[in-house]
């Protein structure tokens, strides 16, 4: 099954991106990435089940330096 | 005991955030911005609720330019050895701490020089005339005290942003003294770089401070390491505020930052500040009728002063005056007592916090006057 997670890097984004999307009514969570996932290596990403598109969107609106996708998590 | 040492940290630290401390090595033991278990995640959010409450409390841009230092000295370093490269020029105030002073003496073997301008106490424009008139073409970088943590004496840091932002230079400023007493608005002001420490005004535990600034991205960093991001990247990562937080961070201590600037809050900044000016006030009117003491400073008027408050004793060195629990000597800052004219002297500073009490000034007068009667030879 897939696990949609926006890879962000840094957890302070991603903490700072999490409350973002819970301010929009998006179920969400921090989680740490996999590797090959990650950019350059090691970082955190927003697990989001569900309006994973529209929490990109609103994250890059929102000046949240998002790096990519992994749709199978960590 | 009579505790009035507070400039140098605060005592005792609130309730709450001792507790914080305690409960940190309970449930934030593992390292945060790591690992992604339970308990590393746990670390990472407190973390992160501390920068949105700091952020919040000054105003910044956003929980991204918090970034945690192990006290406002580090971040001064950071600020002055980042930016301030061979044959560029600063521009600092005559009441500098030590923090900013000896960065500065280290950069002069690099061809870093500084313009000390003069401040006048109780006159605000004409101290942003004497920043004004030390700025050069080379001046890359204006740097100053909010509050003198000998003096008290505050300056216009917002007036000193406003000017240097006209010539497009950066402005920072040292909070170590103002930090949780004084108002202080980064966006509003435009001040660029808040340096903070944790132990004071914000009665978070000792070991702890911050540098704020929405410019972290581009100061080049003095320290680099590990920071549980981008790690098959050789060069340190861009994004604040990992990329000035290398290695592992002071957890417990950024929990009880966390808990003393929800302290803070709750009692009000403008309240503890109000309390402690009347404190010092109704001290120095003590201090006024006492023949033998000398007073630098006129009674502290809170639009030009913050509560701090030094003086001496006629035919004594501050040392021996300060045997109870005041600073004496230099207190880390030779320029400030250059400009009052203590350098030989030094001086017994007296700073009140939250918790002090009439009882306390009371007893700083009592002690004195008994250090008095023991110099003139009388009983008591």
């Amino acid at each position: 099954m897939s696990r949609p997670i926006i890879v962000v890097g840094p957890i302070t984004y991603a903490m700072k991106g999490k409350n973002l999307l819970a301010r929009h009514g998006i179920n969400c969570r921090v989680e740490r990435v996999s590797l090959s996932s990650a950019k350059n290596g090691c970082g955190f990403g927003i697990f989001v089940p569900y309006r994973t598109d529209e929490a990109e969107r609103i994250l890059r609106q929102a000046g949240i330096p998002v790096s990519g996708r992994s749709e199978w998590g960590a | 005991m009579t505790y009035l040492d507070n400039a140098a940290t605060t005592y005792p630290k609130p309730r709450e955030v001792q507790q914080a401390i305690a409960e940190a090595f309970r449930r934030f033991g593992a390292n945060p911005g790591r690992a992604g278990h339970a308990m590393a995640m746990a670390s990472s959010e407190e973390m992160y609720r501390c920068r949105v409450d700091a952020a919040d409390f000054f105003h910044a841009p956003g929980p991204e330019c918090v970034a945690f230092t192990l006290n406002c000295t580090n971040a001064i370093n950071y600020v002055l050895k980042g930016l301030l490269k061979p044959g560029d020029h600063a521009v600092v105030s005559c009441l500098e701490h030590n923090a900013v002073m000896r960065p500065l003496h280290a950069l002069a073997n690099t061809g870093v020089t500084w313009t000390e301008v003069q401040v006048t106490p109780g006159d605000n424009d004409a101290t942003v005339a004497s920043f004004r008139s030390a700025l050069r073409e080379n001046t890359k970088l204006v740097m100053c005290t909010h509050a003198s943590n000998v003096w008290g004496i505050r300056l216009p840091v917002e007036r000193i942003a406003v000017l240097a932002r006209q010539y497009g230079i950066p402005t920072a400023v040292d909070c170590a003294q103002s930090a949780g007493l004084l108002p202080v608005d980064m966006v509003d002001s435009g001040i660029d770089y808040l340096c903070i420490a944790g132990h004071k005004g914000l009665y978070g535990p000792m070991g702890t401070g911050m540098l704020i600034t929405p410019h972290g991205e581009k100061l080049p960093t003095l320290v680099e390491g590990g920071t549980g991001t981008e790690s098959l990247l050789e060069e340190q990562p861009s994004d604040m505020p990992e990329r000035l937080e290398s290695g592992t961070q002071n957890m417990p201590g950024i929990a009880g930052l966390h808990a003393g600037i929800k302290f803070v809050r709750r009692i009000g900044r403008e309240h503890i500040f109000n309390q402690e000016m009347l404190l010092l006030r109704s001290l120095y009117r003590q201090l006024s009728v006492m023949e033998s003491v000398i007073l630098y400073t006129p009674i502290p008027d809170a639009k030009y002063f913050a509560p701090v408050l030094s003086f001496n004793v006629k035919g004594m060195q501050s040392e021996e005056v300060g045997r109870i629990a005041v600073r004496a000597g230099l207190h880390c800052a030779p320029a400030a007592h250059r400009f009052m004219g203590t350098l030989e002297t030094g001086a017994v500073r007296v700073c009140p916090s939250v918790f002090s009490t009439q009882a306390d000034m009371e007893a700083l007068v009592w002690a004195l006057r008994r250090i008095l009667m023991k110099k003139s030879g009388r009983k008591h």
